[in-house]
């Protein structure tokens, strides 16, 4: 098993979702952040004040993935989640010990 | 150990059997209160038995010991799988340690039997004490009931040593009473209308009642003129009623004490249509309607209860603060109501009746902030139901509305107008949301108070502390047309209660019938209609676009149109994500919401010169600026539309055009055109004339050297340099509104000045003493900007400075001065703080960077 956590801009939320429902992922956590990569922030003057955004809103995915769906999952949100723009995000992946169900205390690969 | 009990194997299959039969008859339709009695009497039955067996088996005699049923228990209101509430009262220390293992056989029998217990023990002497971390305890005593034991004991309790230490306790039970239910009421949202509401604990359910009965009782009330009528007793009687039965319905269905109202709960009670005489089976939306109705009888009824003061002796000193207050807080002549102790108190009831005296107190209330009292609300009730006191002047008509819905608190009223059902007088549509549940994963409240709790959010931008409110604040405090935003709250959602797919046009189909009902002008209906129709672009595009794209930006400026709208619609959707549920607005969606409306206002400033009208492409305007000034030649329109900024058609309407155009016509025999409106206690001055320098400067002086002060103006040129320019201004003397005569008089003095036929200098001269010696009461720090790669033909200058009388002449006077020429003006005033842009060439061209810089200088000695 294999966890996997791509961040990505909020805009293309809706596509990668959309996508990765065809491919048979229909769970995920979605959490709102901030940050930046090589993507810095800009400065936007508004009614004489400057407005410094440095931290841009992105969005993070996380799931836990058996080993043989990796690979679909991955190409899947490089599709999608692509604009070809600096700022379009990464892909972590890492590797899973385990994973229980707490309702029925099912295990490994079974429980995701 | 001495004998043997009856068996559990014997007693337990008894208790089984007894619990499955009343169980039985409650689905087969006994009510809820015979159900709560019957297993009260089978857990008293059991104890007494159990207990009784105890003493026996022990050797023990009662003296010294007894049983009490506290809490619901002790009301003989038990659920099916609520704990048995018990105190175990003992004489003295030494008893307590005498019947520890008596105790503990009788506590570990009734386990067995399937009674869940939840004692606690205390002595005598112990009850005399209050336990000020534990006034959950005293609460629960106020139910105490005498099981099993030593009756002498219970009595000594009872007669003597409660009654003493409760009257001791009383303002500390109140205190504590009033703590615990604000507590548990605020954790709720302080609303009844959950989707998925708690029965027991959430605002309008069975522990409101529960608090109202202690309330009255800790006070010791018997008849006071606040009591309920028996009218609202027994729809009290009836809620209760209703309320039990759903929540035996819950614990037997989840066979726990789990008291939350599911969506799939609510379905199979409607189906059965739980708690209603009638069992005809309803959906869910009706049925949970009538859930809402009871649980809001119960809650007004503990509201009424919990802001009602306790009379408390006081002394001399304070009955003359008192005196000296109520002095106060007198009413205006022929005012029937006035505000005492921060709320809202009628002084003549029968006044009520004329409903624009009605309606005056709820402008009022939505004017100053301060709630009307329960008593008030039950005051209007009674009027509005009594036959003796028929209802007057009863046509309330869209200027009324407006009143309230424009003010900075219009929430404060709409709440009790709509508790009162007189908000779906007026507006009918809102019936169509009342109490309507529809499921989905994120709302919590019903529709209505989702659409009321946004309208909430608004007034309390006013003066919140909470770090996502920063930005939000300062656009609540300068929208314009407040009124047809919180409109256009009121009725965003009605669509969600009509059989349309999309929501949205149901809400549009409802706007058709209010905005006729209400006499709505053209120009307001369509503002109405375009904040309902696009609240859900604003949110959308946040979250489904890119923001920081150009491209994003400047399709969603051409959707909103004007700066106005953007400001509108920004507020309308942070207060419709924000009612969503309390954590819908997260920080992180506050921060986009801002960057696009960020992003989309400086899009409309500085695209202004770039989107100029081709008058000849606009056949829709033109036909309706025709129609609106008499059907004119279509060339002659088009030359006068011809060249302005698309901005010119964005804020101002076709009959406004129109009127503009027919000023237009008449400069071959007048070259100065004027035209002065009254709004309130502002003016709105519209000048069309030929461009030539300093214009601007000049008009500025003319209104300074009046005391007139600018906070807000636009000045638009067209292809033939004809130039319109729109003050709008605030007379600071009132000179115009105390003598109308004046107002010729000034109309005159600004042509006369602005065709060179009378100097400026002398009329500013007077003023100038009068506006230095004000000292402002907020500092801001003047900054220039300079732009040169937003407009292809000017340079973009944008001023924000402290605001005071003259200064845009000030401003003015320094471009003319350094022969700057003004393309486009957009002036802007958010409390002391002006914000100007202005998109300035040089014969023709953008400044060059000397110039610049001369000009930034230039301006920083003006504005010092």
């Amino acid at each position: 098993m294999m966890k996997l956590e791509a961040i990505i801009q909020p805009s293309r939320f809706e596509s990668v979702k959309d996508a990765l429902r065809e491919v048979g992922i229909e769970g995920m956590t979605v959490t709102e952040v901030r940050g930046h990569g090589r993507q810095k922030g800009h400065t936007e003057v508004y009614r004489g004040r400057e407005y410094t955004v440095d931290l841009l809103p992105k969005l993070k995915l996380e799931m836990v993935l058996p080993d043989k769906l990796v690979n679909t999952v991955v190409d899947t949100i490089l599709k999608t989640a692509k604009t070809g723009k600096i700022g379009d995000g990464k892909i972590f992946l890492s590797r899973v010990e385990e994973a229980i169900r707490i309702r029925n205390e099912e295990r490994g690969e079974n429980a995701l | 150990m001495q004998g043997s009990l009856t068996p559990l194997s014997v007693l337990g299959p008894q208790a089984d059997d007894e619990r499955h039969r009343i169980r039985e008859q409650f689905a087969a339709g006994v009510g809820a209160r015979e159900t709560l009695h019957a297993l009260c009497e089978l857990a008293d039955n059991n104890i007494r038995q159990i207990f009784g067996e105890m003493l026996r088996v022990h050797n023990a005699p009662p003296a010294g010991l007894c049983l009490l049923a506290l809490g619901g228990y002790g009301r003989k209101l038990l659920f099916p799988y609520s704990d048995l509430d018990i105190l175990f009262l003992f004489g003295h220390d030494k008893a307590e340690q005498e019947f520890r293992p008596l105790i503990a056989d009788f506590s570990r029998t009734l386990w067995d039997l399937g009674f869940r217990v939840s004692s606690a023990g205390r002595t005598l002497e112990e009850c005399k004490r209050i336990e000020e971390d534990n006034a959950e305890f005293h609460l629960a005593l106020l139910d105490r009931r005498f099981l099993a034991g030593d009756s002498e004991l219970f009595e000594r309790l009872d007669a003597r040593v409660l009654p003493a230490s409760e009257k001791t306790a009383r303002p500390f039970l109140l205190a504590q009473l009033h703590k615990l239910t604000k507590e548990r009421l605020a954790r709720y949202g302080n609303t009844i209308f959950h989707l998925e509401p708690n029965v027991k604990d959430a605002p309008g359910g069975l522990r409101d009642y529960q608090a109202s009965a202690w309330l009255r009782q800790i006070r010791g009330e018997k008849k006071e003129p606040l009591s309920s009528s028996a009218a609202e007793e027994e729809l009290a009687f009836g809620a209760v009623d209703f309320l039990s039965a759903i929540r035996c319905f819950l614990h037997y269905s989840n066979a726990r004490n789990d008291n939350t109202l599911t969506y799939e709960l609510q379905a199979a009670a409607a189906e059965r249509s739980l708690g209603v005489a009638d069992r005809v089976p309803r959906n869910a939306a009706e049925w949970m309607r009538l859930y809402f109705r009871h649980a809001r009888t119960l809650n007004r009824q503990l509201l009424r209860y919990l802001e009602q003061k306790t009379p408390v002796p006081q002394t001399l000193r304070q009955r003359f603060i008192s005196a000296a207050r109520s002095a106060k807080s007198a009413p205006g002549v022929g005012k029937p109501f006035a505000v005492r102790d921060g709320l809202f108190e009628v002084l003549d009831v029968k006044e009520l009746s004329d409903r624009a005296v009605l309606f005056s107190l709820f402008t009022e209330a939505a004017r100053k902030g301060v709630p009307l009292s329960r008593r008030t609300e039950r005051s209007i009730s009674y009027v509005m139901k009594h036959p003796e006191l028929p209802t007057r002047n009863a046509d309330v008509n869209w200027p009324v509305l407006r009143e309230i819905l424009i003010s900075d608190y219009p929430g404060v009223a709409l709440r009790p107008l709509q508790r009162l059902g007189l908000l779906t007088e007026i507006l009918p549509e809102f019936s169509r949301i009342d109490s309507l549940v529809v499921r989905d994963f994120y709302h919590r409240y019903t529709v209505d108070e989702h659409s009321l709790r946004t309208i909430e959010h608004l007034q309390e931008l006013a003066d919140s502390a909470d770090p996502r409110d920063t930005h939000f604040k300062e656009l609540w405090k300068t929208v314009e047309r407040r009124d047809l935003l919180i409109l256009s709250l009121l009725l965003h959602d009605v669509g969600k209660g009509m059989p349309v797919d999309n929501h949205v046009s149901g809400s549009l189909e409802a706007l058709e019938g209010a905005a006729a009902r209400l006499n709505l002008t053209a120009e307001e209906k369509s503002e109405v209609h375009f904040l309902i129709g696009r609240h859900l672009d604003m949110s959308a595009t946040m979250q489904r676009r890119d923001i920081f794209d150009p491209a994003t930006v400047s399709a969603f400026a051409a959707t909103v149109g004007t700066q106005e709208r953007l400001q509108r619609l920004c507020l309308l959707t942070y207060a419709d994500i924000h009612a969503v549920n309390p954590e819908a607005l997260t920080p992180w969606k506050a921060e986009m919401l801002w960057q696009l409306y960020v992003a989309t206002s400086n899009h409309f400033s500085r695209t202004l010169d770039t989107d100029r009208l081709h008058a000849h492409d606009e056949v829709s305007v033109l036909e309706q600026v025709r129609a609106q000034a008499g059907r004119p030649a279509t060339e002659d329109v088009e030359r006068f539309l011809e060249g302005f900024p698309r901005r010119y058609l964005a804020v101002h309407s076709a009959a406004e055009v129109a009127a503009h155009f027919a000023l237009h016509q008449k400069l071959c025999a007048e070259p100065v055109q004027t035209e002065l409106h009254a709004r309130g206690h502002s003016f709105s001055l519209t000048l069309l004339t030929a461009d030539r320098p300093a214009l601007f400067a000049t008009i500025a002086g003319v209104l300074a050297g009046w005391g007139m002060n600018i906070v807000k103006a636009d000045a638009f040129a067209n292809a033939a340099g004809v130039v319109l320019d729109t003050f709008h201004f605030r007379d600071l003397h009132r000179t115009l509104e105390l003598n109308p005569s004046e107002i010729e008089r000034f109309l005159g003095s600004l042509r006369d000045v602005v065709n060179g036929k009378a100097p400026l200098e002398p009329l500013l001269k007077g003023r100038e003493s009068a506006s230095r010696a004000r000292v402002p009461k907020v500092s801001v720090e003047t900054s220039t900007g300079f732009d040169d790669g937003s407009s292809a033909h000017s340079t973009l200058l944008e001023i924000v400075a402290q605001d005071r009388p003259g200064l845009l002449y000030d401003i003015g006077s320094t471009l003319a001065r350094l022969a700057c020429n003004i393309e486009v003006a957009l002036i802007d005033t958010e409390g002391q703080k002006v914000i100007d842009v202005f998109y300035l060439t040089e014969q023709g061209k953008k400044l060059g960077e000397e110039k610049q810089e001369s000009l930034r200088q230039a301006l920083r000695a003006a504005l010092v």
